[in-house]
């Protein structure tokens, strides 16, 4: 089965000794970089430093103020297609096994898809005014 | 199987209704869609197939659910109907949402892979996160929203993380793979840990104390309607999810978490009954009747045993269709009278005698009175609790019980034995008589209660 | 063995429903035929059966109609059971039950009331026969309690009197404490034979030693109830206020049919009593008991209805003494003769009543004799009959259960002979002052006095007939072999009678009608000298009077003693737990309870204070403590 992993149902403390070893090193090594960059980068307080950088452009107003919903709704819609996009991956790598089967789910994975994008131009979602 | 799909193509149906302007058509659709689909679950009884790699067994237990939340959610988009008004903006939408909840409920209740499990209760969740905050202007009804999105978020992680240990212990998420390595291996630490924080993300889905705290606000800021299907479809899913994952992964070990179920039971009973009593609102205090009977239908999921399935299924109905009546009734008064105090419903049995009767019934049912379905619940839980010698939780379930009366009865008490000089109430057509039908039904099941309880 | 036995009951139901349901439309006159035909109808079927068994083409059986009470191993059917004591009871229920209502039509003829009274007593009948039909114990029962229910509506069926509602009442409650000992008797059988069904506990209780402590109880929780129903010691004082109900109901209810129904089980029992000896003794003391207490109380009565009532209980307390002596047959047989002429005389007293216009007091009665001829010959004949005059039928009836009891014990027979002299006093002393002498109520009302009309004369002309007759059903040994009731009767009382044939008792036969006969000569010619020479009437001022006549005359102040003794401490009580305990205690405690209900629920609902925050944290204690908890139960922890 696609989500089987075989394992054998007795695993004791000692099997998890690696994830223990990976823990370790991930929490130290962000510890480490944070703790590191302090010490080894160059310190250079003025003004304009220690400003917001927003890609060049001069910072105006406080960033805390609520804008119009229509950027988060973009936004939100980019990232749920973004997303899908990631399941196409695993069944390019895989396309030959999975064979005609696999066309067909994920020719209806994109069927529905696409309904959803239909409906979201039907309902006006992306429109800007 | 064939079941699913087609309810899941209604969804999408229904929510092209708004936009593609065949607005008029979503609710004949839905229900005629509804009825097709629950067919198919009948035309499917017995044959015990199962789908997508051993994922859902479409077993008799999950037909008859299914049957039944697709009955509750038949009702509610009726009733949505009657009630809708024409600015009503996602109406459409509101429709397809609850048809994808109620495709949720049918995988949760076929589950026989955790995954599926999960995935059943997630579509679900969305649906009525979304649902609740249906009326978009509504401060009450965004609030009730993202509360219940919060918690439920919350409750999702121990779900999550419940089914990880459990994969963690038995190296499955398939149900009888899952019972098989418990079987042999016993109750080890990380399968105790993981079925803990299994029972406590369903406890939270179920509304169960210490997990209730949302269940007042959230029913009380969502539209009616919306508390309506929640409180019926939402819960009764839940409650088969529950018990189905109990009785397929955890049954041999019951005597272990036996009492922990019990115990919350117990508390739960009595918190939500005496809570209820102090609210003036007839909606919050449904919405605490709601987590009262959550108790009440623990016990079933506690004693575990051959009788379970057939009390829960029995208890669901009766719940179901005093639930549904009983808020319909508030919808109508709330309409009418711009309230939903017991004040409101004065002389209910000289105005509207018809409404008055079908108060009246749904309340008994919902207070347990013989001759109406919901002492045959009770009857059937309670009874094979009683037999399985746990005898201080029913103890506690009939004292509630007899407490739940007090705020039952108060409805039904201004209905009959109190005047008004406010005009007749008016309500869509068709509302009376579903209300009449749905009270029906309840004495009907009340007199001849073998017709369900004996059928899984 | 047909189906038609089973109508017999359902008549007189139908009856019922028509004339209960009619009421008022239904015109007096067509009340009257359905109320007086239902009852006649199931005369003739009993008739046929009767004469079915005559002939020797009838066997007893049980008609099951339906399961009736089926829960865990208790299995109560709906059956009837017809075999020759049911015979016997039916025919008597039947027979005289129709001859009274058909003289009601006559005395009920003004009451407004007239449609309900009939619909009241066909219903009386059909418990009656459901009563003597049933085939088990419950049955039975439930006919018990139908009598019972009948006998409060109609003993208060002019309620608008207060005392008349008060007499039902307390007939009602002193047949509850029978009623209970005999429903006790009833769940003690279930619990010994699992049944209650006349065949299986007579089969039954054949596995049981003699005085086995089980059947002991039994027979005496039942012989409880037949305490309460039959009027005995210590529950007797209803019936004589029973006599406020309309004399047919006197006659048919609280003489003929309703008050024998103890008699009738425990004959129907004999088979459990033959085994329990001890009871049958209790059963002979209390019945000797009353049958001499209520004799004395009866002759020193001024009110003609009640002295036939406490006639009634001594009369009812020979047939227990009887079947205390084991001679059922003989009990069954004075039940039938007694349900003649106690009804005749109650009626004859009822017409009476009627030509002087709802007068009862002895003391304005008299000289009627000329003015009522018929009326006072059948009554006369009623008089002969219940002081054992030979050759009238209660001669043959007491002489016979005189002789048993000689038998069994000398001294019991000589108290019931003694008994049976204060019978003819009290009986020759009421129809002296009704019928001889001078008339002593006012002169006005001598002018209105007539005899009653033919609807109430005939049947009183029937029974005089049956009681004068009635008697050669059980000729005793003396007379021939031809004892036909008890032979009638075998197949039921077979092992446990003792047929009243043995020779040796001849002698003992004939001292018994040459003393009566000579006890009865002095009796006439002592109450001529009293009531006719010298005129006397009842003393009215009590001062005056010797003690013994004082404490008669107050019925030995039972009543009295009853309400020191059991009812005053009683209202006591209740008046303590109604005003103190409840008041303070249960009051307080519950509504207590509530108060503190809804003070929680004013507590509680805090908890939802609304803030997400809050809910969050309380859902990780709760969390924590699910854990721990699950964890320990699963001793993981």
């Amino acid at each position: 089965m696609l989500l089987e992993i075989k394992t054998s149902a007795t695993s004791t403390a000692v099997d998890y000794f690696p994830i223990v070893i990976q823990f370790v090193f991930a929490a130290g090594f962000v510890a480490t970089t944070m703790f590191v960059t302090h010490i080894l980068g160059p310190h250079l307080k003025t003004k304009k430093k220690l400003k917001a950088f927003e890609s060049g452009i001069k910072s105006v107003g406080n960033a805390r103020q609520p804008f119009a919903i229509k950027y988060f709704l973009t936004a939100i819609l980019f990232v749920l297609f973004d997303v899908e996009v990631i399941f196409l991956y695993p069944w390019a790598v895989n396309f030959l096994d999975l064979g005609m089967g696999g066309i067909i789910t994920m020719g209806l994975f994109m069927v529905l898809l696409l309904i959803g994008f239909f409906y979201i131009i039907k309902s006006g979602a992306l429109d800007w005014e | 199987m064939n079941l699913l799909i087609s309810l899941t193509a209604l969804g999408v149906v229904a929510m092209f209704g708004g936009i593609l302007k065949f607005r008029s058509m979503v609710m004949p659709l839905s229900v005629l869609g509804l009825i097709g689909a629950s067919l198919l679950g009948v035309y499917a009884w017995n044959t015990n197939q199962s789908f997508l790699n051993d994922m859902m067994r479409m077993d008799n237990y999950a037909i008859a659910f299914s049957i039944v939340c697709m009955a509750g959610t038949l009702l509610t988009i009726l009733f949505f109907h009657f009630f809708h008004s024409e600015n009503e903006i996602h109406y459409a939408e509101a429709v397809a949402l609850m048809l994808f909840a109620v495709a949720g409920c049918a995988v949760m209740v076929s589950f026989t892979n955790l995954l599926m499990l999960f995935l059943g209760i997630e579509i679900l969740s969305l649906s009525l996160y979304v649902l609740a905050g249906l009326r978009k202007k509504d401060l009450l009804s965004n609030e009730s929203s993202l509360k219940y999105f919060l918690m439920g978020a919350f409750s999702t992680g121990f779900l999550l993380f419940g089914i990880a240990l459990l994969y963690g212990a038995t190296g499955s998420f398939a149900t009888t793979q899952i019972a098989y390595q418990l079987g042999i291996a016993g109750m080890n630490g990380m399968a105790a840990m993981g079925l803990l924080l299994l029972m406590i993300g369903l406890l939270f889905k179920v509304a169960a104390v210490p997990f209730q705290f949302w269940t007042p606000d959230v029913y009380q800021g969502a539209p009616t309607i919306v508390t309506a299907f929640m409180a019926t479809v939402g819960k009764v899913a839940a409650f088969a999810a529950f018990l189905r994952l109990f009785q397929l992964c955890f049954a041999p070990s019951k005597e272990g978490y036996q009492l922990v179920i019990g115990t919350v039971a117990a508390i739960t009973m009595l918190a939500g009954n005496i809570m209820a009593i102090y609210q003036s609102s007839t909606k919050r205090m449904l919405a605490y009747s709601s987590i009262a009977h959550a108790g009440y239908m623990l016990i079933a999921v506690m004693t575990l045993n051959a009788s379970s399935n057939g009390s829960i299924l029995f208890y669901s109905v009766a719940y179901t269709l005093a639930s549904i009546s009983s808020f319909l009734i508030v919808m109508v008064v709330q309409q009418n009278r711009n309230n939903d105090t017991a004040d409101d419903f004065n002389g209910l049995g000289k105005t509207n005698p018809w409404i008055a009767f079908a108060l009246a019934v749904s309340m008994l049912s919902l207070s347990g009175i013989p001759a109406t379905a919901g002492f045959f619940g009770k009857f059937y839980v309670f009874s094979s609790a009683v037999s399985d010698g746990f005898i201080w939780v029913v103890a506690v379930a009939v004292i509630s019980s007899f407490i739940s009366i007090y705020y039952y009865f108060r409805p039904v008490i201004a209905a009959y034995s109190k005047q008004t000089h406010d005009p007749v109430m008016t309500m869509p057509a068709g509302t009376q008589a579903l209300l009449i039908l749905l009270s029906l039904l309840t004495i009907l099941l009340g007199i001849l209660p073998g017709f369900i309880a004996g059928i899984i | 063995m047909n189906l038609s036995g089973v109508l017999i009951p359902f008549v007189p139901l139908l009856g019922f429903i028509i004339n209960g349901l009619g009421f008022p439309k239904v015109s007096k006159r067509w009340a009257a035929w359905i109320g007086c035909g239902s009852v006649f109808i199931s005369f003739l079927i009993a008739s046929v059966l009767f004469i079915q068994s005559l002939t020797g083409s009838f066997e007893s059986t049980t008609i099951s109609l339906f399961d009736w009470i089926v829960a865990g191993n208790i299995n109560v059917g709906f059956s009837f059971f017809i075999d020759h004591l049911t015979l016997i009871m039916l025919m008597i229920v039947t027979g005289v039950g129709f001859l009274i209502h058909v003289y009601s039509v006559g005395y009920m003829h003004d009451d407004e009331g007239f449609g309900k009274f009939f619909s009241y007593m066909n219903l009386f009948i059909f418990f009656m026969l459901v009563l003597v039909m049933g085939a088990n114990f419950v049955m039975m029962f439930i006919g018990w309690e139908g009598v019972g229910l009948c006998s409060y509506l109609l003993i208060g069926f002019w309620w608008k009197n207060r005392e008349y509602s008060a007499a039902a009442n307390k007939a009602f409650i002193m047949n509850r404490i029978g009623d209970l000992g005999f429903i006790l008797g009833i769940f003690l059988m279930f619990i010994t034979f699992g049944s209650s069904d006349f065949d299986k506990v007579f089969a039954g209780s054949s596995a049981f030693a003699t005085n086995d402590h089980v059947m002991v109880a039994i027979t005496l929780l039942l012989f409880i109830g037949a305490i309460g129903k039959s009027a005995q010691i210590p529950l007797y004082t209803w019936l004589p206020d029973a006599m406020a109900g309309p004399t047919p109901v006197s006659a048919l209810i609280h003489a003929a049919t309703m008050v024998t129904a103890g008699v009738y089980m425990v004959a129907r029992s004999n088979i459990l009593y033959s085994i329990a000896p001890i009871s049958l003794e209790v059963v002979t003391v209390v019945g000797l008991a009353t049958a001499v207490l209520s004799a004395l109380i009866a002759i020193t009565q001024s009110d003609i209805k009640k002295v036939l009532a406490y006639s009634t209980v001594s009369q009812l307390g020979y047939m227990f003494v009887a079947e205390g002596s084991s001679a059922y047959s003989s009990g069954i047989f004075h039940l039938m003769t007694h349900a003649f002429f106690k009804a005749l005389l109650f009626l004859g007293a009822g017409s009476v009543i009627h030509a002087l216009h709802h007068e009862q007091n002895l003391r304005k009665m008299g000289g009627l004799r000329k003015l009522l001829p018929v009326t006072f010959i059948t009554m006369f004949a009623a008089t002969l009959a219940i002081s054992g005059f030979p050759p009238f039928a209660g001669f043959f009836s007491k002489d016979e259960i005189l002789v048993a009891t000689y038998e069994k014990s000398p001294a019991v027979f000589w108290i019931l002979a003694a008994t049976s002299v204060l019978t003819a006093a009290y009986m020759f002393r009421l129809l002296f002052l009704t019928f001889y002498g001078e008339y002593r109520g006012g002169h006005h009302q001598h002018e209105h006095i007539h005899e009653s009309p033919r609807v109430m004369t005939v049947p009183l002309m029937i029974l005089a007939v049956l009681s004068t007759l009635g008697g050669f059903l059980g000729l005793p040994a003396l007379f021939g072999d031809t004892h036909w009731l008890s032979h009638y009767l075998e197949p039921v009382f077979a092992a446990n009678t003792r047929l009243t044939e043995h020779s040796e008792s001849s002698l003992l036969e004939i001292m018994i009608v040459v003393l009566t006969v000579i006890v009865i000569a002095v009796i006439w010619w002592w109450c001529n000298e009293k009531y006719v020479k010298k005129k006397v009437a009842p003393a009215i001022v009590e001062d005056q009077l010797p003690l013994w006549y004082k404490l008669s005359y107050n019925k030995f102040y039972v009543d009295e003693i009853y309400d020191r003794v059991i009812i005053k401490p009683l209202e006591w009580m209740g008046d303590f737990f109604y005003g103190k305990f409840e008041a303070n205690v249960i009051d307080g405690a519950v509504n207590g309870l509530g108060r503190m209900t809804v003070w929680l629920s004013g507590q509680l609902r805090k908890i939802q204070t609304g803030n997400i925050g809050f809910y969050v944290l309380s859902m990780v204690i709760g969390i924590v403590l699910l854990l721990i908890y699950g964890l320990s139960k699963m001793n993981l922890f």
